[in-house]
């Protein structure tokens, strides 16, 4: 029997989004946050929101938010009775959950042995059909582009495939090949990416599902054994095989399919005795309406958002309460979904190279009004340094059905925000929600790419308000510099 | 009473219909176009000139030339506006008004003959009701193009006379040009025909002459009469035009009125009324208009020309008003304006020479000419040897009649030299580029001067045809496309018309609206020419029916090349950053021939070469897809692949170095084939 433990105040490994938004719900509990924070991170935006913050290190991740050691003997010289990992980082290090365990703390997360177990593909794979979920065709344990090649032979597959990281997650890792020539490159470029992210450069190869279409479904354990789902999302729209774009409920399934895919999902996490938030991610190919699952994400996901938004609930929250060894407080019947709510992903990049853009963000004004909650790890004159992932800020919408949702997205990203000073992919999240095919619900995760051209040309013009700045620029200058030759 | 009695929208044979029947005179404002470019070098601008926009939509002008000449290219260089914007503007601001254009036929509104689809393209898609279409060779052939497409688009073709007063251009010689022009427009009905007096050198006596003459011939035509008022006697010449039968005067507000541009609308209109000639001119309007101006002119100071004061041997050195604010200001960067009344000696005395009308681009290729052998002499034998060269040319000219053979060896010698230095534009006007020259070619002495031994060879590639029949079409797509790739993205219409007349100013105009926005269009010119001097200064403008307000808080010193100036837009205090001419530039590197290989995304180097062979050094022999560098950014890593077998020249950066996308990173060297 679980004993119960209060958590009264808690580190949060990570920085940004996550760690923004994790701080928002510990506020509403009244858990007191402790922020860690790299060298360039000195000033942003999570430790000024934290209770208290503590420097953990270095620009580099493993000196810093991969620094485990000293993440937990911070945890514990600042009396934290916990430690949130949030997402990305050392959230599914299994490693690091033994280690927060270990040293007495709680861990806001799943089992460890949970995270080791679906933190390998190959055998969460095994483990998977073992459960009588639908997988994949793939060969698990590569070693060299060989044995790539006589497993297409034998089992008769073509291009295209997808080279993973064994261990891997969020699309790093993770290679596409069309041809027997890009193999040799994309094996390597797989294996030293994954030896980077995840320190472990195991792979596993799969045959790739064409316009196949991402949706996962959000579970919800506690120690007593409880499981439910909070329904699944859609998270087709990606560029680059990571999802920018997500939305709840999928647009792809009908009524008879949600309810399969979902207990499919709780079914899983029953098998795997799992407790605290988690996903389990599925590929559905639309020809066949077959699905097949791809993995488990053992943490909050980046888009848990457009969940709580359709049923009303905080994940966060929840997580804190099942580490804490409560119940959860409802059953699967008591779980309404009443809304259709939609997230992008505003990353600091390029929006038509999808190349990573850094710098001091000198103008920042937010969404807002109905409909609309945005999570930021930013604020107007701070800076996004280039060594950790680009996401700056989550904008979601919700509405009584798809279309409000689009609508109320559609005057965030048009009239509500405005970044300066970096580049972000809001313009092209835009065209996408504006785009036709989209609004019909016809697309795939190679929708991005199939779409290009008309995406990039419906890129905005220019608004009154980014004139003014213009002008206010030129007085700036002529004041500063004085008549120039030119005129 | 309504002074209107034309309008945009109507046919050019009403258009004409209406003036025949007006019973005295109309004038044409020059208020916003010449005036500005004669006295102010072209700098006054839309922001000031739109206001008196209200004032000319009751005031009964015949048009207002607003639009043209060297108002286009000195808007996107140097006033940073586009002349659709300014028709735009004008349009709504004052739509009972021809709005008129100054165009030099095939020169179109630049310096040199554009090809046949360029014009038409062009022509085609600005929206003026008035083409004023000058030659300076009088050369009516070039101007076939311009009318076909005005008449065709149902606007008035206005074709002008070059007019200036020589001995070899008498009125016969005029009347010539005037037949071409008739003949080209098929008859008086359609056309209103300019007088265009570009220096201001007509006299009483000789402008009424020419246009009795060209009125008996044709009595029906109306005539334009254009004239600067260089000379100081501008306002009894446009009397006598008057009384003479012209129709149409070109004048200007009294508060604009310098030295170079056009008389007084208020003065004019007195000394006509005084004479019994009415004018069609809502005088209380006109007052207005001339009151406004003083609310901006002195901001203008600046711009002014440096020479002030009437001139009257203009009459001999013939320099067009509207050229001259700019060679004062050639003269001026150039460091040579103590040599300027020198200069105007010499083409006093080399317009007796080459013959043809000191008007655009024709002025320009005198002025480079002149100043070049002022500039050449001053600098190899200072104040003597330019007093010798005007010395040579006074003896060839005056003293011989520009008979060569009776100059000494030694002069002939120095006259053979005189234009071996000239501008390529000088050769090509002598070649018939441009045209037929209106009296002739030079003497074969000029050629030889020019071009030197192979000058029998050039006078055989002269040519007789229009400028029109001698430049080949241009691929306006590819054009286009080059526009684009420039700018990097889709142009628009009017984009590209700017970058078909002007590529490289077209550009940095556009790069420059990309970031300063719609700054020339809002700003006072206070504002625009010295910015902000002290905190509160402010200024208000309205965008798209919104208010906008910007204010001063204060200007930083300079530190490492930057200088920090806090404004408030809207009320919200924002800082913003400017560069210095002292700021360091970090210069990149950038990849740019196929050889080259440049980083295909921003972020970190971090590592040379591949795991299987380590790292690579200058020399190495890379092959084709074989992985030579790779890039991480944001946790990615990027590999990059040799484009084909070749060996390692250089390699540009170092280890773990931050790199910018397309940022050169190796020189490679293609292995030959074998």
């Amino acid at each position: 029997m679980p004993v119960v433990r209060d958590i009264r105040k808690v580190l949060i490994a990570n920085r940004g989004v996550p760690a923004v938004r994790i701080m928002h719900t510990c506020r509403d509990k009244k858990i007191k946050t402790v922020a860690i924070y790299s060298t360039p991170d000195r000033l942003a935006y999570h430790v000024f929101l934290a209770d208290e913050a503590v420097h953990i290190g270095e620009a580099p991740p493993h000196d810093s938010y991969l620094n485990m050691e000293k993440i937990i003997h911070c945890a514990l010289e600042k009396k934290c009775q916990a430690i949130h990992p949030g997402w990305g980082f050392l959230a599914e290090n299994a490693t690091f959950a033994e280690m927060v365990e270990e040293a007495g703390l709680i861990w806001v997360g799943p089992p460890p042995q949970v995270i080791r177990l679906m933190g390998d593909k190959i055998k969460a794979k095994k483990l998977a059909q073992k459960a009588n979920v639908p997988t994949i065709p793939g060969l698990t344990n590569v070693q060299s582009p060989e044995d790539i090649r006589k497993w297409m032979t034998e089992e008769e597959i073509i291009f295209p495939i997808l080279i993973k990281a064994a261990s891997g997650g969020g699309g790093k890792g993770m290679v596409r090949v069309d041809s027997f020539e890009e193999l040799n490159i994309a094996f390597e470029k797989a294996k030293s990416e994954a030896k980077k992210a995840f320190g472990d450069d195991t792979l596993l190869v799969e045959k790739y599902i064409e316009k196949g279409r991402h949706i996962e479904v959000q579970i919800l354990g506690d120690k007593f054994g409880n499981v439910v789902h909070l329904y699944e999302r859609e998270c087709t729209i990606q560029r680059r095989n990571q999802k920018i774009l997500e939305e709840a409920p999928s647009p792809s399934i009908d009524e008879n399919l949600r309810q399969e895919i979902c207990y499919t999902a709780v079914r899983l996490a029953r098998e795997l005795g799992y407790y605290s938030a988690g996903t389990v991610e599925f590929l559905l190919d639309p020809r066949t309406k077959r699905f097949y699952f791809l993995e488990v994400n053992t943490r909050l996901q980046v888009e848990h958002g457009v969940t709580e938004l359709i049923t009303g609930l905080d994940i966060v929250s929840l997580m804190f309460d099942i580490a804490q060894g409560k119940k959860l407080p409802f059953k699967q019947e008591d779980i309404y979904p009443n809304r259709h709510s939609i997230e992008v992903r505003i990353n600091a990049e390029d929006p038509r190279s999808f190349n990573p853009s850094f710098g001091t963000i000198t103008r920042l004004e937010i969404p807002q009004g109905p409909g609309i909650r945005v999570a930021s790890g930013v604020y107007e004159g701070a800076d996004v340094p280039p060594y950790y992932d680009s996401l700056i800020m989550l904008i979601m919408s919700a509405g009584a059905d798809r279309a409000e949702a689009l609508r109320v997205m559609d005057r965030a990203l048009s009239r509500g925000l405005k970044v300066e000073g970096i580049k972000t992919i809001a313009p092209l999240l835009l065209s996408i929600i504006r785009h036709p095919e989209f609004i019909a619900g016809n697309f795939s995760t190679r929708f991005i790419e199939e779409h290009y051209q008309e995406l990039i040309s419906a890129f905005r013009e220019k608004t009154p308000e980014d004139e003014v700045l213009k002008v206010a620029q030129y007085i700036a200058e002529i004041s500063a510099l004085g008549p120039q030759s030119w005129m | 009473m309504s002074y209107i009695f034309v309008t945009p929208g109507m046919t050019p044979k009403e258009i004409v219909r209406k003036v025949r029947e007006l019973p005295g005179v109309a004038f044409v404002s020059l208020g916003m176009r010449d005036a500005g470019q004669s006295d102010y070098k072209n700098r006054l601008r839309i922001y000031d000139l739109k206001t008196l926009a209200p004032y000319y939509n009751e005031m009964g002008f015949f048009a207002a030339e607003c639009h043209g000449g060297a108002r286009w290219h000195v808007g996107i260089m140097n006033r940073r506006e586009s002349p659709f914007e300014e028709i735009a503007l004008l349009r709504e601001l004052m739509p009972n008004v021809l709005l008129q254009t100054l165009i030099r036929e095939t020169n179109m509104w630049g310096y040199r003959p554009y090809p046949k689809n360029v014009i038409e393209y062009v022509v085609e898609r600005v929206d003026i009701d008035v083409w004023r279409c000058f030659s300076f060779l009088n050369d009516v052939r070039n101007m076939r193009l311009v009318a076909e497409v005005v008449m065709k688009r149902g606007r008035l073709f206005e074709p002008a006379i070059s007019y200036t007063v020589a001995p070899w251009f008498d009125t016969k010689y005029y009347l010539k040009v005037v037949d071409e022009i008739v003949a080209l427009c098929g008859g008086v009905e359609e056309i209103i025909l300019c007088i265009k007096d570009m220096a201001g050198v007509g006299t009483v006596q000789s402008v009424s002459e020419l246009i009795d003459a060209i009125k008996q011939k044709y009595p029906d035509l109306i005539i334009n009469y254009h004239r600067h008022i260089t000379d100081g006697l501008a306002i009894p010449v446009l009397v006598a035009a008057a009384k003479a039968g012209a129709k149409l005067l070109d004048v200007q507000e009294d508060t604009l009125c310098r030295f170079y541009g056009h008389s007084p609308i208020l003065a004019v209109e007195a000394i006509l009324r005084e004479e019994g000639i009415p004018v069609n001119l809502n005088r209380k309007a006109a007052e207005l208009a001339v009151e406004k101006v003083r609310e901006w002119i002195r901001d203008y100071e600046w711009a002014e020309s440096p020479f002030k004061g009437f001139d009257h041997m203009v009459t001999k050195h013939k320099m067009p008003g509207g050229a001259f604010p700019s060679s004062f200001e050639q003269a001026e960067k150039g460091g040579f304006l103590h040599l300027m009344p020198a200069i105007l000696q010499v083409m006093s005395l080399y317009n007796q020479i080459v013959k043809y009308f000191d008007v655009t681009p024709g002025s320009q290729i005198t002025w480079v000419t002149c100043s070049g052998i002022v500039n050449k002499y001053y600098k190899e034998f200072g104040e003597a040897g330019v007093q010798k060269v005007i010395n040579l040319l006074k003896r060839f000219v005056e003293e011989k009649k520009q008979d060569f053979s009776a100059m000494e060896e030694e002069e002939k010698q120095e006259l053979l030299q005189l234009f071996r230095q000239a501008p390529g534009d000088f050769k090509n006007l002598i070649l018939g580029h441009y045209g037929k020259l209106p009296v002739g070619w030079p003497e074969d002495w000029v050629y030889q001067s020019a071009f030197g031994e192979a000058w029998q060879e050039k006078i055989k590639e002269r040519v007789e045809t229009s400028a029109l029949e001698n430049i080949p079409d241009e691929d306006l797509e590819a054009q286009r496309k080059q526009l684009e790739n420039e700018i990097g993205r889709a142009a628009t219409e009017e984009e590209f018309i700017l970058y078909l007349m002007h590529p490289k100013d077209a550009i940095d105009f556009i790069k420059f609206r990309e970031k300063y926005g719609v700054a020339p269009l809002v700003l006072p010119t206070k504002v625009w020419r010295y910015g902000f001097a002290h905190p509160g200064d402010k200024v208000e403008f309205e965008l798209e029916g919104k208010p906008y307000s910007i204010e001063l808080v204060s200007v930083g010193n300079e530190s490492n090349g930057v200088i920090h100036v806090v404004l408030k837009v809207n009320n919200k205090t924002r800082v913003f950053e400017v560069l210095t001419p002292r700021a360091k530039k970090t210069e990149v590197r950038r990849a740019t021939k196929p050889t080259e290989i440049g980083a295909p995304i921003s972020g970190t180097l971090w590592r040379i070469g591949n795991p299987k062979r380590g790292t690579l050094k200058p020399g190495d022999i890379v092959h084709k897809g074989e992985e030579i560098a790779n890039l991480e950014s944001m946790k990615m890593e990027n590999p990059i692949v040799a484009p084909f077998d070749a060996q390692i020249v250089e390699i540009c950066v170092k280890l773990n170095q931050m790199v910018e996308e397309g940022q050169l990173l190796f020189v490679l060297k293609p292995l030959e084939e074998n």
